[in-house]
């Protein structure tokens, strides 16, 4: 199988030629996907590998937090908010270029990150949970009322300029957003093989053994949020251009929540699985906008809301289908997608025993 | 003035203090936090609209019906839910009353639709009396009321009932209890359905102050969260306690420092407790069972 | 790693051979020789869900009308979709509809910040949008015409029958901090600066709050002669039921978005009776033809659960102007004939006040009646239709 022989193995990018031939076949699919697309006149699809992009990037960045570093987060969407405002702000504000706001609105959400790390140092499991609960509630208040942040009205992104270069409508983004979240996102399986990621995974098994061994954990458990806020800040940055418009009710608990489940789904402890588990979520929440109009289950959801139910709740049907998803992996498979892989990767394998 | 404004909130509070419990209730037992006890005491407030208002009962019979109904459903939702995870972690049990959550959302909003309805409830919000120069409305006092009552019984139940004792130990240890010869998954649906109870009760009494929507219980939810987290998530008086200062609090903040921040105070005061006390007020330090 | 990476390229082979095998040819921009697709955005589910009924109630409008044989041959084809008042999946939604089956106009479509989003996207793909949202936050464009009556106007118009015909001084404002609400604290303002006067007291709410003690103080403090409810039913329910806990009772008034006496009135237990409220609509049982006609279609093609309320009845009116224009410009359907036709609309009168469209001025209805509500659910008008004149 797998067996990896020696530690280079282990932290090599590409484990073999054939792998990454394989990455090479990927990224000519990225590259010519969006000139399929407009060459096919939809624009939709770019947008929404936008989308999915952005969310690879959350969901990267959140698994590196409670996959990986084995720590609870309900408040990411707060993250996510603090770095598509702050790209705005410092843009619109204080004329700072693109090119570093966006770090910058990723670094603040860091330093939000470190901050909410430190009660995390004494706090567990539900307790945690509870306090980025309290973090994301509350950052949606404040930037909901403040009037700098637009107050409700929300706030216009403007133009994004990469020195001369002006980047507007979906198919310039994607050649901004798409490579960040492929950078991201090698970065970040680089991250969960070196020390730091090493670190992360000993606290996540026991943190009081990952400290007898000499693990610092205030330093490593303040770090797996400030990296994680990071990688979500960035995220909410390009969000922030991608639907060159942002308010405050966008950053709720329910994304939280959905950027959770991406992780959940896609697998813990995993890249790949974050990976899909982003694409695989962010495609049902813009697919399942119109559930009456879905070929064979449409008419019979719509039979049974006349007799059983209401036509007018009808809609609500998708957040059953988020809701079963959800308690079908965690009962089903723990690890997610990622885990379904894995067996099925045994399976073929060792195929006919 | 002021007195009237913490009389509001003691009446606030009652029913936070409420929902507090119910929480606790599940968190001493079973070790989750229970996301989806907004939407199964959503679920019961409609069915006492539906056996009200559609099957035209009175009131004093679909009280005892959606208390029963309260109870199986919380039963339900630990046998085909909770239980079904298999070697659960935190997060896996988050993440499985999150997704119980959105299934009952899903389905009582497709039963019902978003429109907002009145419940028929015997006694009216703006049905008042006055002491000395304040106004207390008779819900308000009944809501205090129900909340000490339920209180008392509570304390009750847990200290002099064979049951009561039986939930302490499975909570203490739940292998040992099932050797001792405890039920403990009957003692597990027990308590679900028992704080179902409990949420219900506090749904019927917040609905007739607002309308009745699918809606109706997020925002008393996560007051009921942050005062069940305020008292410490293991003490029962603690929850209690949390939800009358919460409901203080929040209305003396709403009226002399600022209206618009009202609602934010709640979720601040969960983080500032928790940086301070990480095990709340009243709650021993929470030591992880290894 | 190796087969992780494999994986990947399949997952986006799948998805790239599903995103090609979707695409069909696109004909011209929702127009053909049997249909006429019209898009609609709308919160179908979330907290903003009661805004839902305005597509549901459109929806039944086309039904009506393909019902009476269509318009000059073509049918009607309404394309819904939800987005849970996230901007997010407005703009996806939208995409997939110009893009996919492509689409001739837009109808209503609620949430001011999703519009915003969409706008641009909207701009350049040249849709006519009949908006549910007003100018005072919406740039305008060619391709825009706003029915609903500015809430700036409404608020003034609200102000004015206070102070004019009523004689009331001291007059309270309690609005949802948000766009909407904002909106009609700047016209009521503005209307009193006229007189010389001054709001009693500004209090915001947020649309989620459940426990409006504090608010209640706030204005009850203030002691006005009238309170303005800008806010959603459920606010405005709470807002009643704890002021009369209080023993507080001031004159009530309501904007259009609370015009419907019926709803109001049950889920106040009554407490609505005396509420004084601007309607840019007729009222939901008015007796004339037209609504009638509306709601025998309503009882006809409508499934059990729907209530005949304000926002479903909307969900007509929106629809009525575009209607018309379509009708007008005969079998020869292009966009710029539609604008011209629109364009030159004048005091059109469906269910909602009059409206007129120029090419400069793009606010269609600029008026509202006064009505006040009576004991269980019924109404009475009290005056004709008023113009703002801030």
């Amino acid at each position: 199988m797998d067996m990896k022989r020696s530690h280079y193995e282990d932290i090599r990018l590409f484990s073999s030629r054939v792998v990454f031939a394989w990455f090479l076949v990927f990224a000519g699919v990225l590259v010519s996907y969006p000139f399929a697309a407009s060459w096919l006149g939809k624009n939709y699809y770019i947008y929404m590998a936008n989308y999915m992009a952005i969310n690879v990037i959350v969901a990267v960045g959140l698994n590196l937090l409670v996959g990986y570093a084995g720590q609870i987060s309900l408040g990411h969407a707060g993250f996510f908010g603090i770095g598509a405002y702050g790209t705005v702000l410092l843009m619109t504000k204080l004329q700072v270029p693109f090119v570093l706001a966006l770090p910058l609105a990723g670094l603040a959400a860091a330093g939000f990150g470190f901050l909410l790390g430190l009660p995390a140092l004494r706090l567990e499991g539900p307790y945690l949970a509870v306090a980025t609960l309290g973090f994301g509630l509350t950052v949606t208040q404040i930037i909901g009322r403040w009037d700098l942040f637009g107050g409700r009205q929300g706030l216009h992104a403007p133009p994004l300029a990469l020195g001369p270069v002006t980047l507007a409508g979906d198919f310039n983004l994607y050649w901004l957003i798409v490579p960040t979240a492929v950078v991201m996102t090698m970065a970040a399986r680089n991250i969960t093989k070196t020390k730091v990621g090493r670190a992360f995974v000993a606290i996540r098994d026991s943190d009081v053994a990952a400290h007898t061994m000499g693990v610092n954990l205030t330093y490593y458990k303040t770090l797996a949020f400030a990296v994680s806020a990071f990688y979500t800040g960035v995220a909410g940055g390009l969000y922030a251009f991608a639907l060159g418009f942002i308010e405050p009710q966008t950053f709720n608990l329910m994304l939280s929540i959905l950027f959770l489940s991406m992780v959940v789904v896609g697998g813990l402890g995993s890249i790949f699985g974050s990976v899909v588990g982003a694409m695989l979520l962010s495609l049902l929440n813009l697919k399942l906008a119109s559930v009456h109009t879905l070929p064979f289950l449409g008419p019979v959801l719509l039979q049974l809301s006349e007799s059983w139910f209401t036509v007018s709740g009808l809609p609500n049907f998708q957040y059953i289908v988020y809701g079963l998803i959800m308690f079908l992996i965690i009962v089903f498979e723990p690890l997610g997608i990622f885990g379904f892989w894995i067996r099925t990767k045994i399976y073929w394998k060792s195929y006919p025993f | 003035m002021l007195w009237q404004i913490v009389i509001g909130g003691i009446a606030v509070g009652s029913a936070y203090a409420l929902i507090a419990l119910a929480m606790v209730i599940i968190y001493k037992t079973s070790e989750v936090l229970n996301f989806a006890q907004g939407d199964m005491a959503c679920l019961s407030t409609y069915v006492t609209f539906m056996l009200l208002h559609g099957y035209g009962f009175p009131f004093w019979v679909s009280l005892p019906l959606t208390l029963l109904f309260a109870f199986v459903l919380g039963a339900c939702c630990e046998f085909l839910f909770l239980r079904r995870a298999k070697d659960p972690t935190v997060l896996g049990l988050i993440i499985m009353t999150l997704s119980l959550e959105m299934i009952l959302f899903g389905l009582l909003s497709w039963k019902w639709g978003s429109d907002q309805r009145e419940l028929p409830f015997p006694i009216t919000s703006y049905d008042t009396f006055t002491i000395g120069s304040f106004y207390v409305s008779r819900l308000e006092v009944l809501t205090f009321v129900v909340a000490l009552v339920m209180m008392a019984l509570l304390f009750l139940f847990f200290r002099y009932t064979k049951t009561g004792i039986a939930i302490k130990a499975t909570q203490l240890n739940r292998d040992s209890a099932r050797l001792m010869g405890i039920r403990t998954n009957r003692i597990l649906m027990g308590t679900w359905g028992l704080s179902s109870v409990v949420g219900a009760v506090a749904a019927l009494l917040i609905a007739p102050a607002s309308t009745l929507d699918p809606y109706m219980m997020w925002d008393p939810l996560l007051k009921g969260f942050s005062s069940a987290v305020l008292g410490g998530m293991t003490s029962l008086p603690g929850a209690a306690a949390g939800g009358y200062i919460v409901g203080i609090v929040e209305n003396l903040f709403g009226t002399y420092v600022s209206i618009e921040f009202k609602s934010a105070v709640a979720f601040a005061i969960i983080v500032l407790i928790l940086c301070i006390k990480p095990s709340g007020l009243l709650a021993r330090h929470y030591v992880k069972k290894v | 790693m190796k087969k992780m990476l494999l994986w990947t390229i399949v997952m986006a082979l799948v998805i790239a051979v599903c995103a090609a095998g979707a695409v069909t040819a696109a004909d011209a921009p929702g127009v053909s020789d049997t249909e006429i697709r019209i898009g609609q955005w709308a919160a179908l589910t979330g907290p903003a869900a009661a805004w839902g009924a305005v597509a549901r109630g459109a929806e039944a409008y086309f039904k009506m009308i393909n019902d009476e044989g269509g318009i000059h041959g073509r049918m009607i084809k309404h394309l819904v979709f939800d987005d849970q008042y996230n901007p997010a999946r407005t703009v996806a939604g939208i995409k997939e509809l110009v893009e996919g089956p492509g689409v001739f106009a837009f109808v209503a479509g609620d949430c001011t910040a999703c519009a915003l989003a969409a706008r641009d996207y909207l701009v350049e793909k040249k849709i006519i949008w009949m908006a549910l949202g007003n100018a005072w936050s919406i740039k305008p464009d060619r391709h825009f015409f706003f029915i609903y009556p500015n809430y700036l106007d409404e608020a003034a118009i609200l102000v004015k029958y206070a102070v004019e015909t009523m004689g009331k001084k001291k007059i309270a404002f309690f609005y949802q901090n948000d766009d909407y609400g904002k909106g009609g604290l700047k016209g009521a303002q503005q209307q009193l600066e006229k007189y010389k006067l001054k709001l009693a007291a500004e209090v915001p709410v947020e649309p989620q709050d459940r426990d409006l003690k504090s608010h209640t103080m706030a204005i009850k403090n203030a002691d006005p002669d009238v309170v303005i409810l800008w806010v959603n039913p459920t606010s405005a329910v709470i807002m009643r039921k704890t002021a009369a806990a209080m023993k507080f009772a001031p004159l009530w008034m309501a904007p259009s978005t609370l015009a419907d006496p019926a709803l109001m009135n049950q889920i106040t237990g009554g407490l609505w009776e005396g509420t004084i409220f601007s309607c840019l609509a007729e009222l939901p049982d008015a007796d004339i033809p037209l609504m009638k006609k509306y709601r025998a279609a309503f009882e006809k093609y409508v499934p059990k659960g729907e209530r005949w309320g304000i926002m479903y009845m909307a969900g007509f009116g929106f629809a009525e102007p575009l209607v018309e224009a379509l009708k007008k410009v005969g079998r020869d359907v292009t966009t710029d004939k539609v604008i011209a036709e629109l364009d030159k609309m004048t005091d059109f009168k469906g269910i909602f006040g009059h409206i007129t469209f120029r090419p400069e001025d793009r606010q269609g209805q600029k008026e509202v009646f006064i009505a006040e509500a009576l004991k269980d659910g019924k109404s009475k008008r009290l005056s004709d239709w008023i113009k703002a004149d801030r």
